[in-house]
């Protein structure tokens, strides 16, 4: 056969077949990369875990409105392992249904806000000048006032109903950390080697961004977003228990906040109905800043070469 | 006068007064132009449930909030900043014929007493632990304090108050009683004790401020250890401190002058963004210890949806960050003498 | 007891009793995830009062921890395995591998100071040049600022600085070659009788170069001090040292005065690094670099370290490893032929003169 044809042949022989292996190679490569700090691969596993649970679980046990008045603050059991709530309900249906507003809210925020971040950070390090220095000053303002002030002045303001108007709201105060870095990235990077090619070579300024830039940042992106998760979980929270997010969903912080004012703190059978959800919460903010260290070696190659 | 105009200095302030009249303006414009105006609100309020006429709920309006209704816009702002400046922040809406400025000097310095007791002994803590075990890198103490200072980083701090409570308060008990005294160690003082600067009065408002002031020390020792140890670790590797042993320097002046100075530099940056923090972290932590400083009274205000103390307090926390941003700036600029020209050297 | 006497090395130029710093099998070893790496491999040498010694060698080769070796200055994970490093001043003799901790520190800068590489970043960022003049001294003795700033002001003359600037500013306000002059006139404040410098040029431009060089020269034959310094680049060894030691793999291969070393090498390593320096008038042809890399130093090869890139080597090279041999007044040598290395040279320094007719 001419080489022509053996050429055309060998590309249509790519199949579907041949895509989902790729695809799976790259999970596993990922998979195992990330297995190289072992913290962080634990981290990585238990945020993992958290997602499953909080999004499928609610399928496999919802959650169990009967008050059952002879049951309250029961002591955990082999059928109700996290015991009952102040009006006999059982507990660890709650822990699994709580996270799913949450951690959508979180992702949603943190998505947001990178975005943001990113955008106007390599728009002001590429086009300089006014605009830079107007957007670094804004950047500093919003990095100057003190946050959950803010955030709970804000609230009390502005009736909070969505999920997604939180989530933009949550974004909205915290994109400037990230423009930051991104912009001082991006500055510094513009004087590396393999970008002066690039503009040697005249291949665009969107090309320069997205093709050579920002692939190198981006261990420095994914640990942001991480970041920006944990931050946003940590303001979301803090705003269920001042009660100026209204309550109604099921939510880890709500189920915090109704402990307390229904005495769970009072009762020493009652101490697992709080401390659950708080627990929860705080192994998910620790796995999260265990996962970034993991993430930290996929991302950054030069990092891996340890012996 | 390009020279003076450019000073570090000068740019700080201009940049901190600018932050000031920012946020004192976003203020005046949320009250003003949100769907939800609370002012109009109350007006409205007081015309249905009092049957005031709308002048009078104005006039009272005028007083509870600082703020003119039927002026013209340029004017309201004018008369809200001039009031600003002479310190009136309107009156409470909760308690009724209460200004807002006095609330605040009722509760600030509880606030200010706790997060800066805090603040210095987390800092002196982190930076000694963070050298310490910087030096002592293969020892069994590194991975042991790492650890632990990012578990307790790590996990939000209105939950450390939460479990502290409920731990130490309800959950521990030894014959009948609670390890902690925790329903004693509310309020600011116990009630009797003459406020003064006698010691029995100090010890006393140390015992009431000692939970919140654990939960903030906790929560910010591990990141200062860490920054301390990484910083410190950077500094030893540096040429000077080699070339300052082969000086024959003693070792005790090489890690004050020469590691410790350096490593410590960029951690006093960080002290002004964790004042920031502090005061956020207030107004949880104080809620949960029923600690009367500006934090819990705040939380209150936005509950009770008090406007005017909201906007009243939450202007005074933001002066009270930017001014520390400002201060540590400062501070950090006559620690660093790289920095003072503005510029680089040479 | 400690031990001070050293054996007679036979190509020294003087009595070991009377040389300033007397090394003995120097064996240092670093320790690296692959494994042990020894960078300094026994060792010896003598430095007189008032000489000035060269090392020469590529990087890698375990000059620069020798050095650091002297003064016991290495980083956590290296050992000085043995040796003997006997400093002789006022009569007595010292081992200072056996020194205190302050006794050390005294030694250091005192007895011995070093000159690093780039002064870039030798300051404290934070102090005054003259609260580190001020430091320095009062580190060995008492002093006044007074008496510190008498001091340092002619020093600071001497290496074409301004005194009273240079005093009063803070590291960063000084340029690099302001920098390294000011490391200079530092290490001759407590007029040491023996300097270490490593790389002293190679961070600098050519211009720069020039002037430190000369200022070297100049404060030697002022301060009569001892020098030695290390280098991968042989044109210093011809500007400023009275005797050369090429190093290899952590061995000294050749030692010699400098113009044995120049015009009668005798190791071919040392010929190698010679032809590699290209002469004002040559020709690029006749420009040759020694063939290959420096050896792993973990994984060392067996017999002569130099063998794998010799054009000389043979079956014998392979196998045994040639101690340093006598060939010469003051002149030694560690290998099997140097009679043919001597051929080779009379006849590469016959052609160089040839062309021109005038010896270089």
């Amino acid at each position: 056969m001419s080489d022509d044809a053996v050429r055309s042949t060998t590309v249509y022989q790519r199949t579907v077949k041949d895509v989902l292996l790729g695809i799976w190679g790259s999970i596993a490569r990922f998979f195992r990369l990330m297995a190289r700090n072992r913290l962080g691969f634990v981290g990585f596993l238990i945020i993992l875990f958290y997602f499953i649970v909080s999004f499928l679980g609610p399928l496999v046990m919802p959650v169990d409105n009967n008050t059952k008045v002879d049951r309250i603050f029961e002591r955990p059991s082999w059928r109700h392992p996290l015991g009952m709530d102040h009006q006999g309900r059982d507990v660890l249906s709650q822990v699994v249904n709580g996270g799913r507003d949450i951690l959508t809210t979180a992702l949603l925020a943190a998505l947001i806000s990178t975005a943001i971040g990113i955008t106007l950070g390599a728009l002001a390090s590429v086009i300089g000048g006014g605009v830079d220095n107007l957007l670094v000053m804004v950047a500093d303002i919003f990095m100057a006032i003190p946050q959950i002030p803010l955030l709970v002045v804000l609230a009390g303001f502005v009736q909070v109903s969505s999920m997604a108007l939180l989530a933009l709201i949550l974004a909205v105060l915290s994109w400037p950390g990230l423009f930051r870095a991104v912009r001082a990235q991006v500055l510094s990077l513009r004087e590396r080697d393999y970008v002066e090619a690039a503009v040697l070579l005249d291949l665009g300024t969107g090309h320069i961004i997205f093709r050579e830039i920002l692939p190198n940042m981006m261990s420095y992106i994914a640990i942001s977003f991480a970041f920006s998760m944990t931050g946003a979980i940590y303001s979301q929270t803090a705003l269920v228990l001042l009660g100026l997010v209204p309550f109604s969903s099921q939510n880890w912080g709500v189920m915090i906040s109704i402990a307390w004012t229904r005495g769970a703190i009072f009762y020493r059978d009652a101490a697992v109905y709080i401390l659950a959800p708080v627990f929860t919460i705080a192994i998910f903010q620790l796995a999260m800043v265990w996962m970034t260290r993991s993430l930290e070696e996929v991302f950054n190659p030069r990092l891996r070469a340890r012996a | 006068m390009r020279a003076v105009l450019s000073s570090y200095y000068v740019r700080q302030f201009g940049k901190a007064l600018f932050t000031i009249v920012f946020v004192t303006s976003l203020i005046f414009f949320l009250i003003r132009l949100m769907p939800t105006n609370p002012i109009e609100k109350y007006v409205n309020d007081l015309m249905i449930n009092e049957g005031r006429s709308r002048e009078e709920a104005l006039n009272e309006a005028r007083n509870i909030f600082a703020i003119d209704l039927d002026a013209p816009m340029y004017m309201q702002y004018l008369d809200y900043v001039s009031k600003l400046a002479k310190g009136d922040l309107g009156m409470s809406l909760l308690s009724r014929g209460t200004p807002v400025a006095d609330i605040i000097k009722t509760v600030l310095p509880w606030t200010v007493f706790s997060v800066g007791v805090s603040l210095l002994v987390s800092f002196i803590v982190g930076a000694l632990l963070g050298t310490v075990i910087a030096y002592r890198r293969g020892s069994v103490l590194d991975p042991i304090v790492s650890a632990l200072s990012s578990l307790l980083s790590a996990i939000p701090s209105y939950l450390q108050a939460i479990l502290l409570i409920v731990v130490l308060g309800v959950t521990i008990k030894i014959n009948g009683k609670s390890l902690v005294p925790i329903t004693q160690m509310r309020g600011a003082y116990t009630p009797g004790i003459q406020p003064g600067f006698t010691w029995a009065f100090v010890k006393d408002a140390f015992f009431h401020a000692a939970l919140p002031i654990s939960v903030y020390i906790l929560t910010t020792v591990g990141g200062w250890t860490l920054a301390m140890k990484s910083n410190t670790i950077n500094t030893l590797g540096e040429d000077y401190v080699t070339v300052a042993r082969a000086r024959g320097l003693s070792d005790g002046r090489i890690t004050t002058a020469y590691v410790g100075r350096n490593a410590l530099l960029p951690l006093v940056s960080q002290l002004a963004i964790s004042i920031g923090f502090a005061f956020g972290g207030s107004l949880l932590i104080e809620t949960y210890f029923v600690y009367p400083g500006i934090g819990k009274r705040l939380g209150a205000a936005v509950t009770n949806r008090d406007y005017p103390v909201m906007q009243g307090i939450f202007l005074m926390i933001t002066f009270v960050v930017i001014f520390s941003n400002l201060f540590a700036d400062l501070l950090y600029s006559v620690l660093d003498p790289r920095i003072r020209v503005g510029g680089k050297g040479e | 007891m400690e031990e001070t006497i050293v054996q007679q090395l036979p190509w020294s130029k003087g009595q070991a009793e009377e040389a300033l710093l007397s090394v003995r099998d120097m064996w240092i070893e670093y320790q690296a995830a692959r494994g042990a790496v020894k960078a300094v491999r026994g060792v010896d040498f003598d430095i007189f009062p008032g000489e000035s010694m060269a090392l020469i060698g590529e990087s890698g080769c375990g000059k620069t921890t020798l050095g650091l070796g002297i003064i016991r200055l290495l980083v956590k994970t290296a050992e000085i395995k043995r040796g003997q490093v006997i400093y002789r001043r006022d009569g007595a003799a010292v081992d200072v591998r056996s020194m205190d901790e302050e006794q050390l520190r005294q030694f250091r800068w005192q007895d011995c100071a070093m000159v690093f590489q780039s002064a870039l970043s030798a300051f404290n960022p934070v102090l005054r040049i003259r609260d580190q003049m001020y430091e320095t001294v009062k580190a060995h003795r008492s002093a006044s600022r007074a008496e510190v700033t008498e001091i340092a002001h002619p020093l600071l003359r001497r290496v074409q600085l301004e005194p009273e600037r240079v005093l009063r500013a803070y590291p960063h306000e000084l340029s690099g070659g302001m920098r390294q002059r000011v490391l200079i006139a530092m290490a001759l404040l407590l007029n040491p009788p023996m300097i270490i410098l490593d790389e002293p040029t190679t961070a600098l431009d050519i211009l720069t170069q020039r002037t430190i060089i000369d200022l070297l020269r100049a404060l030697q034959s002022d301060f009569r001090f001892a020098m030695m310094f290390i280098s991968h680049d042989l044109s210093l060894a011809a500007e400023l040292a009275n005797h050369v030691a090429t190093m290899y793999a952590g061995c000294i291969v050749e030692y010699g005065t400098v113009n044995q070393i120049f015009y009668e090498p005798r190791h071919p390593y040392t010929l190698g690094l010679i032809k590699a320096v290209p002469t004002v008038t040559g020709d690029f042809e006749d420009l040759s670099s020694i063939a290959g890399t420096p050896p792993d130093l973990i994984d060392l090869p067996s017999g002569c370290k130099f063998h794998v890139r010799c054009p000389l080597a043979t079956r014998r090279c392979k196998e045994e490893e040639p101690e340093l041999m006598h060939i010469g007044p003051e002149h030694a040598a560690a290998c099997f032929y140097t009679d043919e290395v001597e051929r080779q040279a009379d006849r590469a320094w016959e052609e160089i003169r040839n062309p021109q007719g005038e010896p270089l």
